[in-house]
Parts: C-alpha cells; structure tokens; sequence
C-alpha cells in the first residue's frame, strides 16, 4: 500500500516539477535587462551585445532555450553559469552542503525549542511560566533574524572588541569548527519557526487535552507524562509537522541574508547574486533543485502522518 | 599627470552598499596619516583587510566589474602603473613604469616600450616562472582588442597595431592621436595576462588561472568568503613588496564588517577604498587610538540626464533653474558618508583635482548654478514662460540604496520649492541600466556618474553625439569639436585648458545637472607604514609599497 502511495505521489510530483521548470525558466526572463546588458553594462556596443548573446546562445527563441534546458535537465546537467562557465551542478556541489547544514541545524533548533516550550506552556497554561514562554515567542516572531544577527556580532564588538567567529572553516580542516561556526546562525534563523512551533504545539495540545479520551486518561490514574507526551502530545503535532514543513521552506529561503552576516559561502547568497546577474541557468537550477526538494519534503510530511497517527491510511 | 583609466560600473555601485555620491579630494586631514619617507621599510605580515563582494569570475578581458579588478591589482602588471604611496595625494594619480622600464613616443600615434629584462611569471603551472616578453604584450593586447563582448575593449579602441620589435621591445601603432593613451594603458583592467593559462584554461575565469606577474600569489581563493595571498618570490621590483602576504575577507554586511574591524581584525577600514562612513567615526575613534585617517573623496555622485529635445528642456534657461533649485548642500548633509562634507561637481568630478575645474573659475552663470535658491529658479521659469513651473518625470532606480534614494528626495524637494514638480519613475536595477542609462526615458533620467577613473570619458561618453551614454542626447557641434581637440593634445596644460574650457561650456549650456560628491574618511591602523588612500582599484599599487610596523 505504501509503495502504491509513494509511486503515485511521485507520478504527481513530475507534472508539478514541469510547471515549476516552466516557472522558474519564464519568470527571470520576463524582467527587463538580460545577462549579456549586466555583464556589459555602460559599455555595451550593439556589436558586442550581438556577439555575446550569440556566443551564450540567448538570441535563439526562447521556447528553443526551454526545451534544450529541459533536455539537459532530464539527462542530469543543469547547464553553466553564463558569468563563471562552471557547471551549474560544480557551483551547487560546493554550496549545498553548507546551506543543508545551516538550514537543518536551524530546523532542528526550531523543534527542539519549539516542541518542548510549547508543550510546557500548554500544561502550566495561564501560569507565569506559559505567560514568559508566549511573551518569549511572540518576540521570537517579531525580531528579524538579520537584526538579531547583526546586535549578536556588533554588540560585543562595541562593549569588548570581540566578535564571534566569522569566516568558514571546512569539515576537512576541522571537523568541530566546521560544526560549531553554524551553531550561533542556525539558532538565530530557528528562532522564528520555533516561535511558530512553540504557540502552534500549545494551541493544539491545549484542545487534545481536552478531549474525552484524555480525560479517561487521566480518570485511570496515569502519570501526566504518559497523558501528555504519550496519549495527547502524537495527536497534537499532526498540524504542527504540517506547518513544520512550511517552515522549513522559510527557513531555507531566510538562509540568504543569514549566510551574507555569517560569511557562510551557502547557496542563498549564490542565489541572490544569480538573481541580480540575470544568470538563468544558475536561477534555474536552484529554483528547481529547491522546488524537488520541497516536494520530498511535503511527501515526507505526509508519510510521516501515519507514523503519528496509524488511523490515517495511504489510498 | 594624466588619468588612468578604469572603471566601475553601476552594479558595482551598488554592491558597494550604494555609496550614491561622488568624491574628489578635500585635501584636509582629520588626524594626518604619518609621513613614511624617512622610515625603514620593515619585511614581513601580512595586511588583513575586506571586500564587500566576491569577484564575478578572474577574466578582466570578460568584465567591467571592480570585484575583479581589485583581486587582480594584487596577482597582475600593467605597462604603466599610477603611483602610491603616502606622498602621492588623494584624487592625483602619477604614472610610473610597472612591467615597462621606459618608453618613448616616436610622433603622435606611436608608443614604444621597453621591458624589463628577467620580469617573470608567477612560479605556477603553466608558466612555471618562465620570463615576460615582448610576446606576452602582444598578446594580452591583441586579446583585449578582439575578444568577443570584451566591455573594456573601448578603452583602447584607438590602437591599430602592436608589434613585438624584439623580445623586451614592443610598439603600439594608433589609429589617431590619443593623448590620454598612456592613462589608458595604466587602467585596472589592461592587466597583462599569460597566454598558456588562457590555453589550459579555455579563458581566465577561474581562480586556478589567476597567474600574473604582480607582487603576490593567489594561494586561495574560497567564494564569500575569503582570498589569501602570498608574496611573489619572482617579483621584479627588488625587496617589494614588503608584506609577506595578504588575507581579504569577503564579508557583504556593512554592520558585520565594521565589527570586525573595531575587534581588530583588519588593519583598514572596511568599505571600498579603505573608508569609513562618517556616521560610525564617533564609534569607532575612541576604541582605536592612534588611528590614521584622511579626508578622501571617493568618486561618485548624481548625474540628472535631460531630453533636450523636448519642451520645456530645449530652453536653457529651465535648465539652469533645475540647477539652481537643487540643494546640493542638503544632499550632503543629509547622507552617512558625509555628514556635509564634501564638493559640488561640474562635469568633471572633483575626485579629479587636476582635471575638474574649481566652480569659482566657471563663468558666472555657471557659479550660480550651484547657489542654491529657489526664488531666483522660479524668476528663470518664470522668464521661459512658466510662470507657475511645470510638471516632469524623473525615473531612477533604488537599486543603488538608501542613500542615494535619500539624495534624489533632498533634489525633488528642492524643485518643488521652485514650483516644478517631478513625479518619481523607479525601475528595477536591471531595468534601469538597460533602459535609462542608454537614454529611453521620457523626461529626466537619474544615475550615478563617478564610474570611470579617467576624467575623458566624462566628456566623450556623456556629449559625444553617438556614444551610447550621450542619454541626454547632447549634439553641439562646437562642444564635439573641443572634445576632439583635447585628446588630440599632448601637453598637459594645454589639454587642461581645453578640458577646462569644456566645462565652461558645458556649465553654460547645462547639458546636464549634477549632485554633489561626498568626503570620505579613509583609515588605517597606526601601525600600517607608508600607506595612501586614492581613487581606483589598485589596492595591490597601493600595499604593495606599503609595510607594517607593529
């Protein structure tokens, strides 16, 4: 049954990827200035413009350019830069690992401040302590992770010239530097999705614990930890690992200025400077290897309902 | 002495955090950089300092970019070099020979340039060390003159023929006299480059082809994040450069950077050209003791282009009351770089001392363009017949930040004191620098000027009828034949003269209107020797005679 499943979800998600591919391809084409007038810029001669689109292959129709990108795509090569003429898949190979990292580093800060807060605030609810943990959370929401990151570096560098380490250390280098340097910006990009989390998580096992089966629990005379965390706390998380997926997409796309601070060579910051350089098959290749990784993401999620909840079956 | 000519482009300006406005050179110091020349050169260190972007690729055949010039001022040579050091004064920039020992000009469309005898590449694969020669010139030249799209390619479009006379000769051959050739020649982007890299390599845009003869060694090279330079064993000047090596970090964040220098992490100040914002001196003075600073302008400022075509522009005298109803003080005073220091600009820079005319020395309806007052704007309006001033467009872009967008709200509110209302147009970056820049636009168009480190091309691009950049489309038969006349003039004084007499002429005429430029502060550790701030992107030049004394 789940292998039906995942083979039908799959067979979905090839039309979603076309439609996305379709997207990704358009879109940046659609905006004034192409890569050829930003590489030339004041200094552009029609001549050169002629040439240097020739040369890149931008003068041929664009449903030309589509397909043959396209093609490229299915067999695997997701083309070249147009600045640097390195393969999209060479510049995403020395990128990923590092943008992964921060980003799963930061998911896994977000649940596990996110779950156990909210969690505790739903059982002491209405006390001082789930008062401190909403007020936290709220402010967790409202502080931009760029400012946050910005007084965490320049505070300490006004009162003591100190400021925390900046720079990337490579994982062959020094294993423990490699993991430690993403310790302090995956904190500061997880804080707003473990606020989410957090006030999600206690909505939802506020009304768990209000339910009848909860209450048979506790009539029997089980510990509050088996109540909470073992009858009412699976129930709970369903929507918040449904938001939880949602979140991490956030949290990718919020690598790009947490990377810029942290001087971390991710793929956020590559992406940017794709964006402004008009450089379509760099675009194109994140946007989609992005948009495939979403995908899985939303099927994990949703396989992930079963393991949760062994009501829910897969048809 | 002459200019050189380089180059920053627009995106440049705004990967610069949208510096917005220009600089020429105050001269004054704020707390005078120590003299150097009676000190010993110490050996040894290595100087830290930050980019704030990474380099687009390593060809500078294939870019205008600044991000790749300046890497390159470490690793590479040029013919002839502007000078540096802390006796040479910001906004001047002397040639001296740098991978030539001398030349000679035979008549007016001919150079010829000795070598220097045992000059080698750097000791890397595929050059291996071996000597420079007369071939290597040709080469690199002949390269520059015929790549496909090379943007820099007009900078010495003027040359018809190079010839490697023997193996440490080499003659260049001009179409028509140039006299800024030699200015041409010493921009940051005629690097000379080795011919079996671009063989191995297809082309010289990855890191591992960055092979040159200049006083350091690209070692590494890690995108965002930081470049490591090592001293050139091979370098052909004796006992240069002093430094052992170099250590730039790329850190985009302006508050990051800024940081790290006040924890003493990098020996200057963290914004391009070594500066620090104004704003941020009343942090950073009293946790640096003893710190070097100087008054700088850096180079940039507005540029209001004008359809002169078209009504109510085709009278001069609108013009002149856009001018005079612009508050080019309040523009100072109003951004983090200046805090109202600065100069206004004629159509030369005032980063360019021996080049842009003092305001006082313009005629008097060219000085009164620059005293702001809008009564006497409206009496102008009023005498062109509008007596009630008009309405306009002005389209611009935010892409080069806040405070250039800071700038064109001091200037809109300026006009509107005078009665002439522009509604505001803003495009995508992108948008903006192929459309406006190249003069499609309805009305007015605004930018940045202050992009090229040679003062010729303020003239050449912007009235030359033809030139791509002409956007306000200036076609004034006596200004062309002025602008011929002084690249056709070899004496210096006299081609100031004429380039002098030009912005006279133009101040009259108000082909265009332009913002002031801003007075920076550049800064160093104490302990930095022999180090001097200067417009352009040799920062190799520049530390290259410098040394640290801790």
């Amino acid at each position: 049954m789940l292998r039906r499943y995942l083979l039908k979800r799959l067979v979905v998600a090839i039309p979603s990827l076309l439609i996305a591919s379709l997207i990704v391809f358009t879109l940046p084409r659609l905006l004034p200035g192409d890569a050829v007038q930003l590489m030339l810029e004041e200094k552009a001669y029609a001549k050169d413009l002629d040439e240097l689109r020739h040369k890149l292959g931008l003068d041929r129709p664009i449903y030309v350019q589509y397909f043959a990108w396209l093609g490229q795509v299915v067999r695997g090569d997701l083309g070249e830069s147009l600045w640097t003429r390195r393969t999209v898949a060479e510049e995403l190979a020395a990128r990923l690992p590092v943008t992964l990292l921060l980003g799963g580093m930061a998911a896994a800060f977000a649940v596990i401040i996110g779950i156990p807060i909210g969690v505790l605030s739903a059982v002491r609810a209405d006390t001082l302590r789930d008062y401190v943990a909403r007020s936290a959370a709220i402010l967790g929401l409202s502080v931009p992770g760029f400012w946050l990151a910005t007084l965490v570096i320049i505070l300490p560098a006004l009162w003591w010239g100190w400021t925390p380490h900046l720079g990337f250390t490579e994982f062959s280098k020094n294993p423990t530097a490699h993991v430690l340097q993403f310790i302090l910006p995956s904190l500061i990009l997880g804080i707003a999705s473990g606020a989410s989390i957090m006030r999600l998580t206690r909505a939802m096992l506020l009304e768990v614990l209000r339910q009848d089966y909860v209450r048979t629990a506790w009539a029997k005379g089980l510990r509050e930890r088996a109540v909470v965390l073992k009858h009412s706390l699976k129930n709970a998380v369903i929507p918040v690992v449904t938001v939880f997926g949602i979140q991490v997409a956030q949290i990718f796309s919020a690598t790009v200025i947490i990377e810029s601070i942290f001087q971390l060579p991710g793929m956020g910051r590559f992406l940017f400077d794709a964006i402004l350089q008009r450089d379509y098959p760099v675009i194109q290749g994140i946007n989609l290897l992005v948009v495939s990784i979403i995908v899985l993401l939303n099927l994990l999620v949703d396989l992930t309902y079963a393991v949760l909840d062994p009501r829910i079956r897969y048809s | 002495m002459d200019q050189p000519a380089s180059s920053l482009t627009r995106r440049d300006m705004l990967k610069l955090g949208g510096a917005a406005l220009a600089a020429g050179t105050t001269g004054a110091g704020l707390l005078a950089a120590q003299p150097a020349a009676a000190q010993t050169p110490k050996r040894g260190g290595t100087f830290r300092l930050r980019l704030a972007v990474s380099p687009v690729h390593f060809d500078p055949q294939q870019t205008v970019a600044f991000s790749t010039m300046v890497p390159l001022s470490f690793s590479h040579s040029r013919l002839v070099k502007v000078k540096a050091g802390s006796s040479v004064k910001p906004g001047t920039t002397p040639l001296e020979p740098d991978l030539a020992e001398s030349w000679t000009q035979p008549n007016d469309t001919t150079y010829v340039f000795k070598l220097r005898r045992g000059a080698r590449w750097h000791p890397k694969p595929p050059v291996n060390g071996r000597e420079v020669t007369a071939e290597d010139v040709k080469y690199t030249y002949e390269r520059f003159l015929t790549l496909p799209g090379n943007p820099n390619r007009g900078l010495l479009e003027q040359v018809d023929k190079i010839e490697a006379v023997d193996k440490y000769t080499v003659k260049f051959t001009l179409k028509e006299p140039f006299a800024w050739f030699l200015d041409a020649l010493a921009s940051t982007s005629t690097w000379i480059i080795a011919k079996e890299a671009v063989e191995q390599y297809g082309d010289l845009k990855r890191p591992e082809a960055c092979i040159g003869t200049g006083p350091w060694m690209l070692e590494r090279y890690e995108p965002n994040v930081r470049f490591t330079w090592v001293r050139n064993p091979n370098y052909f000047l004796p006992g240069l450069p002093h430094a052992d090596g170099v250590d730039i970090a790329l850190e985009t964040d302006p508050s990051t950077a800024l940081a790290v220098w006040l924890a003493g992490r990098y020996d200057f100040a963290p914004e391009y050209g070594m500066v620090v914002r104004r704003s941020d001196l009343d942090a950073v003075k009293p946790r640096k003791p003893g710190l070097q600073m100087q008054d700088y302008i850096v180079g940039f400022g507005g540029i209001t282009w004008i359809k002169l075509e078209q009504e109510p522009f085709k009278d001069v005298r609108v013009r002149r009351a856009l001018a005079i109803a612009t508050n080019w003080k309040e523009v100072l005073e109003t951004n983090a770089w200046s805090q109202g220091h600065g100069a206004p600009n004629p159509a030369i820079p005032a980063a360019f001392r021996d080049w842009s005319i003092p305001i006082d020395q313009l005629p008097a309806e060219g000085r009164r363009l620059y005293e702001h007052d809008p009564r006497e704007a409206k009496r102008l309006l009023a005498e062109a017949g509008y007596p009630s001033g008009f309405k306009t467009t002005l389209e611009t872009t935010a892409g080069y930040g806040p405070d250039w967008m800071d700038a064109v709200q001091v200037t809109l509110a300026g006009w509107k004191k005078a009665g002439i209302e522009a509604d505001l147009k803003l495009k995508e970056y992108g948008a903006f620098v192929s459309t406006t820049l190249f003069g499609k636009f309805d009305k007015m168009g605004g930018g940045l000027f202050g992009l090229w480190a040679d003062p010729e091309s303020y003239l050449y691009r912007y009235f030359m009828p033809g030139q791509p950049l002409n956007a306000s489309g200036v076609n004034d038969p006596k200004l062309t034949e002025m602008i011929r006349l002084q690249r056709r003039t070899f004496s210096a004084a006299k081609r100031r003269e004429i380039v002098y007499d030009i912005q006279r002429y133009v101040a009259q005429h108000v082909y265009g209107l332009y913002g002031p430029s801003v007075s920076a502060v550049a800064a160093w550790e104490p302990y930095v020797k022999n180090f001097g701030p200067n417009i352009g992107h040799d920062y190799g030049g520049r530390l290259m005679v410098a040394w640290l004394d801790r």
